[in-house]
């Protein structure tokens, strides 16, 4: 910042009575304000200096809120979208069962207690149907 | 410790032609009471002052205290500038809003002045010694318009060149000598025994 009471470098012409004076007003009253104002000046200082060195609590202002509602939205999608079984429907292990295709991955035979016995009895039946199925017709 | 307060008193006196401090709080320190005047002299009221200079140096240390030190000074004027401008708008909004509900005119129809806020605090002026001095050229000053009252305090009183004082304004630089010189020459008229 350039010197008010000297020359500026843009202005060749040495200063007025009128701006001298002026200027000298303007720094006596400056000086001169009163006690309490100048606390109060003070104190606006402080708490603006003060206001940039806390921005940890600033962050954690946030972060503590935001954590939280992260807590509990994982909990209610847990509770709403429960973990997949691996589990099949009676319906799938019925038609594995006779799927040659899926019976290369299921080795174990369907507990007979549990599966219609009319299943049984028509076994090769639903085998060949499901063979013929699994082509489409030509025609 | 003499030496000290020789010191002290040295640099309260001849702030105005140290350069700019290198830590926002000894600039701040620097200006505050300048401010203060610059806002109080512009707002008429010393609260509202108050509440200007505290804004304008929560954020300069806020968006700016990472700026080079050279460049505080035309910033924090500038937003003391900006900040005491919305508070004459704010009263001229206040001022309207009290015409329309009536309170703009006496029984007889006449217009009360512009409202102001009381300021009941005794001002400090009265413990000056150069009281009738500062209140002549305050006055004076009070009476430029809006841009020529800013270019003369910011340029000829707080010191500021030419670019930083455009920059504080928000204007080019020949707007600047522009405002400057009508402001002279109006407080040349206003203040003639000072010649």
């Amino acid at each position: 910042m350039t010197s008010p009471n000297h020359h500026r470098p843009d202005d060749k012409r040495p200063d007025t009575p009128l701006e001298q004076r002026a200027r000298e007003l303007w720094h006596e009253a400056a000086q001169r304000i009163d006690p309490a104002t100048a606390g109060r000046l003070r104190a606006a200082r402080r708490q603006a200096l003060e206001s940039t060195r806390a921005p940890a609590h600033h962050t954690a202002r946030w972060l503590i809120p935001t954590g939280a509602f992260a807590a509990i939205a994982l909990a209610a999608m847990m509770v709403w979208l429960p973990l997949p079984k691996h589990v099949t429907s009676p319906s799938i292990q019925a038609v594995s069962a006779t799927d040659p295709s899926v019976e290369q991955d299921n080795d174990l035979p369907p507990d007979a207690d549990k599966t219609d016995p009319n299943l049984y009895q028509n076994l090769d039946f639903y085998g060949w149907l499901a063979a013929n199925n699994s082509q489409p017709a030509t025609r | 410790m003499n030496s000290m307060v020789s010191t002290l008193d040295a640099g309260m006196l001849n702030d105005d032609v140290r350069e700019t401090p290198a830590t926002l709080d000894a600039f701040l320190a620097q200006v505050e009471r300048r401010a203060f005047r610059m806002a109080e002299l512009q707002l008429r009221h010393r609260e509202d002052a108050m509440d200007a200079v505290q804004d304008a140096m929560l954020r300069l240390v806020k968006h700016y205290r990472d700026k080079p030190a050279a460049e505080w000074p035309p910033l924090f004027w500038g937003i003391l500038r900006r900040r005491v401008v919305d508070l004459q708008r704010r009263r001229k909004v206040r001022s309207i809003v009290v015409g329309w509900l009536g309170g703009g005119r006496d029984d007889d129809g006449g217009e009360l002045p512009t409202w102001e806020p009381a300021d009941p605090s005794p001002g400090p002026l009265e413990r000056l010694r150069d009281v009738q001095s500062y209140a002549d050229m305050a006055a004076a000053v009070r009476q430029l318009p809006q841009r020529q009252r800013e270019a003369f305090m910011l340029r000829m009183l707080e010191g500021l060149d030419v670019a930083e004082t455009a920059r504080a304004m928000g204007c080019s630089e020949g707007s600047v000598k522009t405002h400057l010189s009508r402001a002279m020459h109006h407080l040349r008229d206003q203040l003639e025994d000072w010649r």
